[in-house]
């Protein structure tokens, strides 16, 4: 993953460190372009991550008697749900089409990598075949739903989704197993079985958070923050979100407006379909609700908008408080009020609205004009608004 | 030579023909206005051209080619851009990707499979964009956000996304409209600049006669759909249809 392998993807394009216009951008939003330098700081990200959600959260709630450390399986599951949403915000943030049927690519992925573990448990290979079908899907779901713009396109993926949901549950149980859930999942460590996903990476038994399947989540995130990374400095960044601005105006400047579109609708599946079979790796056991309802569609623009649609893993931010409301704070016990439990959905919804109503770029948003802010003060000059408003990912 | 040849072309809109057989040329390297009242059924033409409106009978030939049938990107692929009434720009983008998303339009086509090739690798779009910033003047607010450029930098912004197209012809629906004096002086001199320096066939839509009359070489005069007159501004100034249809309307 190094610069030096851009010559594969082109050929006749000349590489140069420096972009070809020397006007645009600051130091900063160069650096972000450099493929390298956003895995490498992605990779410190992962590193230390599952250490303070687990570990030093751990403690400090043991101090304030407060559960609010997360368990071991925690930090996977926000990078799992985290590569959905960053394709995801492909599709919204920068193109701007609401999908509310994600769960489509993502469940049918989750299936098709369990019903493929029958037949070959590999990991890598679930990954791949449930990427594969969700891909597939993705084509004709988006060929018709694409068609219409606005609500007509969100609703269009919201039946598609849901017909497939009350497949999974009626119709198709001879595959999916129906209500009952899929739990015979044959893939539970790399290398045949090998490596088990609960062994530890380190031997020290306090970063007992630090696993298989976290280092298998780990590595599948960076891969998907560096392609998620190349699209956006690719032409097709440029054109999606100038979709996202003015469709008219693409389709005026000679640009097939339908295949871009189909594009960020099926790059946005893939992701899903990552993220969907990396799930049912991680959790042994899917069913259609947790798969393919309408919920976890919307749970995933929930997510997306939380953390920020302005740059490339603003998401993430978004996947991490959700899933950690939804699994730390819903077993945190209160003293007056009591367990917080099924209650869960209250407290999401009154940090969505927080969130929303005070940093409405989401969390990200709220980061960069924070650090806009700092740089300011410390004698940079003006423009931090404009270059923080385009999410300052070109250059 | 003719670059641009409409025969019988025709729009219905329900009951209303907005534009009524018309057949007219546009000649390589001319400056070729279209004029009439309101609704005459100028910009209608226009989308007719460009493939926004699909005519209902009638046809349309660029460069000796049938695009009658096209869609909007197809004309822009075959080298007629269109710069809009209304200053149709990426208002959240700056001034520089607005320009560089129609330069890389013209580069690579309507369509590519290259979503991991570096952006900043294609040094064609780049410059085309630096050119085309700085024939309208620019260049100095290429970091800017479009959506915060004053209105006459937007329409200026506009046309040169329409020209970072690459266009043969340049379709122009009242550049001036909403300018002012000085603006609209401004704008004029970039259009006849822009006529010389790329070579460009310019059809342009425009109430201003004073401009037109300085810089058309033929004037389409249109009316309830018709053609009304067509020919050199001393013609068409002294056709008797034309003063009818302006009677109590623009001084001629
Ligand atoms: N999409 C449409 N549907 C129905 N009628 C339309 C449509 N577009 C234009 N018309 C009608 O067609 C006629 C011609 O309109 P057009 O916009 O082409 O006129 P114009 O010459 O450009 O006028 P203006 O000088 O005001 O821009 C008008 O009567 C208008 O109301
Ligand atoms: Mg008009």
């Amino acid at each position: 993953m190094t610069d030096r392998e851009v010559a594969t993807d082109g050929g006749a394009v000349a590489e140069s460190g420096e972009p070809a216009s020397a006007s645009g951008g600051s130091a900063l939003s160069r650096l972000r372009e450099r493929d390298d330098f956003v895995v490498v700081a992605s990779a410190a990200a992962l590193i230390v991550f599952p250490f303070l959600l687990v570990d030093v959260l751990g403690i400090v709630g043991d101090v304030i008697g407060l559960s609010i450390g997360g368990y071991t399986g925690l930090p996977s599951l926000v990078l799992i749900y985290g590569i959905i949403v960053i394709g995801f915000n492909l599709l919204l943030g920068y193109t701007g089409l609401l999908s509310f049927g994600h769960a489509a690519f993502f469940g049918s992925a989750a299936y098709s990598a369990a019903l493929f573990s029958q037949v070959v448990p590999s990991p890598l290979l679930m990954v791949v075949v449930g990427t594969l079908v969700a891909t597939l899907l993705a084509w004709p779901i988006g060929f018709v739903s694409i068609r219409r713009s606005g609500v007509y396109f969100a609703v269009l993926t919201l039946t598609f989704g849901q017909a497939l949901y009350f497949y999974a549950l009626g119709p198709g149980s001879w595959l999916t197993n129906g209500d009952n859930g899929f739990s015979n999942i044959e893939a539970d460590g790399l290398f045949l079985g090998a490596l088990p996903f609960d062994a530890p990476l380190t031997p020290l038994p306090f970063l007992d958070s630090y696993t298989v399947m976290y280092g298998f989540a780990a590595v599948s995130m960076l891969v998907a923050v560096w392609v998620g990374n190349r699209i956006i400095n690719s032409p097709y960044g440029l054109i999606f979100e100038a979709l996202g601005e003015n469709e008219e105006r693409v389709e005026f400047v000679g640009l097939n407006v339908f295949r871009y579109k189909l594009m960020a609708f099926v790059i946005s599946a893939v992701f899903a379909g990552v993220g969907g079979a990396l799930f049912v790796i991680h959790e042994q056991y899917i069913h259609p609700t947790t798969g393919l309802y309408w919920i976890q569609s919307g749970d995933f623009v929930i997510m997306t908008v939380l953390g920020g649609t302005g740059g490339l893993v603003g998401p993430v931010f978004g996947a991490f408080v959700f899933e950690y409301v939804a699994n730390v704070v819903s077993g945190v016990s209160l003293p007056a009020i009591g367990s917080i439990g099924s209650l869960w959905r209250f407290v999401l919804g009154a940090v969505f609205v927080t969130i929303v109503w005070v940093f409405p770029r989401g969390i990200y948003g709220a980061g960069e004009d924070l650090v806009a802010m700092l740089t300011d003060r410390s004698g940079g000059e003006g423009g931090g608004d404009t270059a923080a408003a385009d999410g300052g990912e070109r250059e | 030579m003719t670059l641009l040849r409409t025969d019988g072309l025709t729009k219905q809109f329900g009951g209303l023909v907005a534009v009524d057989d018309v057949s007219f040329q546009v000649d390589r390297g001319e400056t070729r206005a279209v004029i009439g009242p309101n609704g005459a059924g100028k910009s209608t033409l226009i989308n007719c051209i460009t493939g926004a409106l699909e005519p209902t009978a009638g046809s349309v030939e660029f460069d000796e080619n049938d695009i009658t049938n096209l869609s909007p990107h197809e004309t822009v692929q075959t080298g007629i851009s269109k710069s809009f009434q209304t200053a149709s720009i990426f208002p959240g983008m700056t001034v520089r990707e607005n320009v560089e998303i129609a330069a890389l339009a013209a580069e690579h086509g309507s369509f590519e499979f290259n979503f991991l090739k570096r952006l900043s690798g294609f040094s064609a779009v780049h410059e085309t964009a630096d050119q085309m910033m700085s024939a309208v003047g620019l260049l100095g607010d290429d970091d800017t956000e479009a959506g915060s450029l004053p209105y006459g930098d937007k329409r200026r912004l506009e046309i040169a996304i329409a020209l970072a197209s690459e266009p043969e012809l340049l379709l122009m629906d009242e550049p001036t409209a909403g300018m002012s004096p000085d603006e609209t002086a401004d704008t004029v001199d970039l259009v006849e600049r822009l006529q010389e320096e790329l070579g460009l066939t310019i059809l342009i839509v425009e109430h201003d006669m004073e401009i037109i009359f300085r810089i058309a070489d033929r004037i389409l005069v249109l009316n309830r759909g018709q053609v009304i007159a067509d020919g050199t501004p001393e013609e068409v100034q002294e056709s008797e249809r034309v003063q009818e249809a302006y009677l109590g309307g623009v001084e001629l």
